[in-house]
């Protein structure tokens, strides 16, 4: 079964179209990974998806149920972008909260379980409004785990967090993962998203340009390929030989003595290179293929 | 929609504002209930009418300030959390008509423990208790927490619906009163509009407040389902 399922999903301001028709299906057990400059509309889409905004038109079902029921919301986490919280209610007092609006009522012991998930242990009796901007987004994805939803949407989990804090989430994104979560996350971190999701879908000005895995998006980016190759010295005699045949089979070379760096347009091409060293009796130490990055995808776009 | 309600009741005994008005609602009652039998006895009232004049202090109270308190202490309900965006950790919990709904009882118990307070302060004087008179006093601050959270939903800027509501406040009993008395004028039908209409009458007509509340609440709820959070 697909988690999220969203059918041709509209938002408009006005004349403004935030979101233009967008269609994604997000199956169950999965971490989506949802890119996107500042203003493409993810917030806009997940605030939909998770009833903050109302859409325009198009449809949606979560967890196999059509729009959000309110049975669905108590199967569902949300994260919002901005972890405005209760200034004068405590850490330990918001997850109470939380969890009793949604109908999961934990105790004291179950809430200091999940701030200590997160990180919070020592600061659970601590008021909100003495919190950083990063405890409170450590509070803010507590409180979307506090009823131990199947579906999680986490909107920039960890931006403004330390080095140490984003491992630390990071690591409890995998650990929900493995307890068999479907999380939808947004990120402008790009490693973090090629590090943890499965799948990921890329938005630009409303539309969903690309979705697919790392895999996929890298054959539908790939136009070139730059292959690095670490060689012993080419006999003078073949040097002229072997670079002239490369210059004309390559679009580009690149030739030291001991390493050369050639871009060719398909893959089936590398063997070639590499039967072209062989024939020259070159050794080659090293081997490298440049895929391109998850950032040269997304800046692609 | 209890957990919500909950919370509404006891933040609303946190704030000091809510403790002056707690403090200023039962010391009118408590020395006009004090001071009534001095008054019955000067205005040589009979017993029918001295009946209940231990509670003059309370309804002087409720009929020319509850209003003016009830926004002082409400008229954010709504707003605030909408402006400050912690509403969205609640519709992505559960229903809108649920946070409506304990919104408002949320504010409506604070005010009927505090009403029912003051009662209880005037049976000490009066050795009597008049079930009637609280119902209608209840009909009248149900009618006006459902138009402050009406008016919270409306008014997006908690600093605009303060100000809103202040001047509704002050404007209410002026107007309600005024409305209440209208006869054979074109305009005579806004007296239909105010609750002061049917809690005048010593009969059952109160009770249409409770369903103008009720319509108040349900226009409330329309409105908060198409408010972006």
């Amino acid at each position: 079964m697909n988690a999220i399922e969203v059918k041709n999903l509209r938002k408009s301001y006005g004349e403004t179209a935030v979101i233009q028709g967008v269609d994604l299906t997000v199956k169950q057990g999965e971490i989506l990974g949802f890119l996107g400059r500042n203003g493409a509309g993810k917030s806009a889409f997940i605030n939909i998806l998770t009833g903050i905004i109302r859409p325009t038109g198009g449809s949606f079902s979560i967890l196999g149920c059509r729009g959000l029921s309110d049975q669905v919301k108590k199967r569902i986490g949300v994260m919002p972008d901005y972890s405005t919280l209760y200034s004068s209610m405590t850490a330990l007092e918001h997850l109470q909260y939380f969890s009793e609006v949604s109908g999961k009522k934990k105790s004291t012991n179950q809430c200091l379980r999940v701030l200590a998930l997160v990180g919070l242990d020592g600061d659970a009796r601590k008021k909100a409004g003495k919190f950083s901007f990063g405890m409170k987004k450590k509070l803010g994805i507590a409180a979307a785990m506090i009823h131990n939803p199947e579906l999680l949407f986490l909107d920039e989990p960890t931006s403004g967090l330390d080095a140490e804090s984003v491992l630390h989430i990071q690591q409890l994104i995998q650990d929900l993962h493995k307890q068999g979560k479907t999380i939808f996350m947004t990120s402008h971190n790009l490693h973090e998203v090629e590090k943890l999701c499965h799948r990921i879908a890329i938005m630009k000005e409303g539309r969903i340009v690309k979705a697919g895995t790392m895999e996929q998006l890298r054959a539908h980016c790939r136009s070139t390929i730059t292959v690095s190759l670490k060689h012993l010295p080419v006999p003078k005699m073949q040097t002229a030989m072997l670079y002239d045949w490369l210059e004309g089979f390559g679009t580009e070379v690149e030739a030291q003595e001991t390493s050369t760096r050639v871009t060719i347009d398909a893959e089936e091409k590398i063997a070639q290179v590499i039967r072209a060293f062989n024939q020259c009796k070159v050794d080659i130490l090293r081997v490298e293929v440049d895929e391109p990055t998850l950032e040269e995808i997304f800046l692609e776009e | 929609m209890y957990s919500i309600a909950k919370r509404e009741f006891f933040q609303l005994f946190k704030s000091i504002k809510s403790i002056l008005i707690i403090a200023l609602l039962l010391l009118t009652t408590y020395y006009a209930a004090k001071f009534a039998d001095v008054i019955i006895a000067i205005a040589e009232l009979s017993s029918e009418e001295a009946k209940d004049a231990h509670t003059a202090g309370l309804l002087f109270f409720m009929l020319l300030f509850g209003q003016l308190f009830v926004m002082a202490l409400s008229h954010d309900v709504m707003n605030r959390e909408i402006y400050e965006r912690t509403m969205r950790f609640l519709v992505t919990r559960t229903s809108r008509t649920s946070i409506i709904a304990g919104k408002f009882l949320g504010v409506w118990l604070f005010w009927f423990s505090c009403v029912t307070a003051a009662f209880l302060v005037t049976i000490v004087f009066s050795k009597h208790f008049n079930l009637f008179l609280l119902a209608q006093t209840i009909s009248l601050f149900t009618f006006q927490v459902a138009l402050a959270v009406l008016l919270s939903v409306i008014i997006p800027k908690p600093a605009f619906s303060m100000f809103i509501g202040v001047m509704a406040g002050i404007a209410f009993p002026f107007f309600g009163f005024w409305a209440a008395f209208l006869q054979d004028s074109w305009y005579s039908a806004l007296r239909f509009l105010s609750p002061y209409t049917y809690l005048i009458r010593d009969d059952y007509t109160f009770l249409v407040v409770f369903i103008g509340s009720a319509a108040m609440l349900l226009a409330a709820n329309e409105l908060f389902k198409r408010r972006e959070c």
